[in-house]
């Protein structure tokens, strides 16, 4: 049997499409952390140990009970599986490690969802383990094997060029939507803004003092139009999400977060990791075309429409992103985005809350898991200061169009 | 055999064409022999159909940018002493979009929309890299 609506009373799977038997069986049944920082002393392993304890602490299970792995950043910046499967002592049956991107963040998590749903595994820990700092040489410099991709890929390195870290990406990107829309530094600002209001309720964060518009103007420019608190941090953590079916979970310590939805990455031509559709860079055509309901089926899997959202979750590792991400996913249309975020709508007590932990830009740079993290919190209704009342059901969308539906 | 310190392209089977191209100071674009489109990054089938039949075509050389950024910071430490330098991506009149640099821009003001055209900057004995500058529109 297969469900298509979130309204019903407890867990259970969803049809992934109408018509289709894939059934899409999931919960995140515990989240931890390490402490986060810049320097951190610990290795990447270490760090990884301190959030796999906490989360299994957290859902009440056993080191033994974890049988899958999937590894979002590998080395340099992070363990490897098989590191991690032999340093724990796990006893590992199902494997997912993508490449070293921070795109992979979302199909990570949907790859433990798809295991489990599939039997592959009882319990899969997503495990992001990350030492950016004693890799910063690797960041964008001459270690970063992302740079050096035989012509960059669709994330616009050129090495050759001297463009050779993300946000360079994004500021190409961000120069042209600026000079289509008149968007502006001043409204881009919004979003650090923002993400450091959160930050500042959010005692694990660790930019902790709030950023004026003043400051964010004045702040040195990095690569145009990007100022330096259009950039994420450079830090350090570990952060684990523990994922198994609705029924285990349900057995479980905590309050079961369900999967209601999910889509995957979008790739092709029209595509840029930091841009929106047709955006005219790389190789996107430059005319911005009509929304497709391909984009949005995450929105028909989970029987929802956005005005149901409580909250949106994104990968911030630069400003521009999340107004791509908000537009993505259609809450504003094409280049509406940089005046939509203003006056506050994107904070707690707005329209739309936006990564209320304080993100990649101001709690800690653990590729998106920590804003993850942040999502179970606030659906277990355990976010404290950060609290969404009520909260429900949160989307998580990144500015490469995945996304994945989590409810209460 | 070179002081150079910049990251070089990786060159291979696919983009060896276009490189060799800028040795000789010629722009080339890999171009569909069945259905006549040039595309960049250089592949060995035909993005819009698919074909294998791939032909070298000398492309005019002038487009306008599309986009750019000046870099302030110095991800590379070879870069470090050009800070801040551009980077744009120029659209050629042909259709794709190459990532490159415009060359002896002094006092004017890189903007979106310029019209631009190509140079050729030899490195070394192995490497020449494009670039453009700007034109009257």
């Amino acid at each position: 049997m297969c469900w298509s609506s979130p309204a019903r009373p407890s867990g259970g799977s969803y049809c992934a499409r109408t018509g289709d038997d894939v059934n899409i069986d999931a919960a995140i049944v515990g989240i931890g952390t390490s402490a986060f920082g810049r320097g951190l002393t610990e290795s990447q392993l270490a760090l990884a140990a301190q959030a796999f304890k906490s989360a299994l602490a957290d859902a009440g299970l056993e080191r033994s009970d974890v049988d899958g792995l999937s590894v979002h950043l590998g080395w340099p910046l992070g363990p490897d599986y098989d590191r991690i499967a032999e340093a724990f002592g796990l006893e590992i049956r199902y494997v997912n490690q993508a490449w070293l991107h921070g795109r992979f963040v979302t199909s990570a998590l949907q790859h433990a969802m798809l295991a489990v749903s599939a039997g592959l595994a009882d319990v899969v820990a997503c495990v992001t383990a990350v030492s950016f700092t004693r890799e910063r040489g690797f960041l964008g410099g001459p270690g970063d094997v992302e740079g050096n991709r035989e012509e960059g890929g669709t994330h616009g390195e050129a090495p050759p060029y001297g463009l050779t870290a993300p946000a360079g990406g994004a500021a190409i990107a961000m120069q042209r939507y600026m000079h289509l829309y008149g968007a502006t530094s001043a409204q881009l600002a919004a979003v650090p803004i923002a993400m450091r209001n959160h930050a500042c309720r959010n005692p694990r964060a660790i930019m902790q003092e709030p950023l004026t518009l003043t400051a964010h103007q004045a702040a040195r420019m990095v690569v145009d139009p990007l100022r330096l608190f259009d950039c994420c941090l450079i830090s350090d953590g570990a952060a684990v999400v523990l994922v198994a079916r609705t029924a285990r979970a349900r057995d479980l310590r905590q309050k079961p977060v369900r999967v209601i939805g999910m889509q995957g990455t979008r790739s092709g031509r029209d595509e840029f990791i930091f841009a929106p559709r047709s955006l005219g860079i790389n190789q996107q055509s430059a005319r911005r075309s009509a929304d497709r309901q391909i984009d949005f089926e995450v929105f028909a899997q989970a029987g929802l429409s956005r005005k149901d959202v409580q909250g949106f979750y994104t990968y911030d590792a630069s400003s521009p992103l999340v107004l791509f991400a908000l537009e993505r996913f259609g809450y504003c249309a094409a280049g509406e985005a940089a005046a939509w975020v203003q006056g506050g709508r994107i904070e707690l007590g707005g329209a739309l809350p936006v990564n209320t932990s304080g993100g990649l830009l101001s709690e800690a740079h653990v590729a998106g898991w920590n804003s993850i993290c942040e999502m179970v919190r606030q659906l277990r209704g355990t976010a404290g200061a950060s609290q969404i009342a009520n909260a429900a059901v949160l989307q998580w969308g990144t500015a490469w169009g995945d996304s994945v539906m989590l409810a209460a | 055999m070179t002081s150079y310190r910049k990251p070089r392209p990786r060159i291979g089977p696919d983009n060896a064409p276009f490189w060799q191209g800028c040795r000789a100071h010629r722009l080339m674009l890999p171009t569909c022999g069945a259905c006549g489109k040039p595309h960049l990054p250089p592949a060995p089938v035909c993005p819009f159909c698919f074909c294998d039949d791939i032909v070298w075509q000398e492309a005019s050389g002038r487009g306008h940018i599309s986009t750019f950024t000046i870099v302030h910071k110095a991800w590379f430490p070879a870069f470090r002493d050009e800070t801040p330098y551009n980077v744009v991506q120029v659209e050629l009149d042909e259709g794709p979009r190459l990532t490159s640099r415009i060359v002896g821009a002094g006092d004017q003001k890189i903007a979106i929309g310029q019209r631009v055209e190509v140079v050729f900057t030899d490195i070394d004995e192995q490497l020449t890299l494009h670039g453009f500058r700007i034109v009257a529109a």
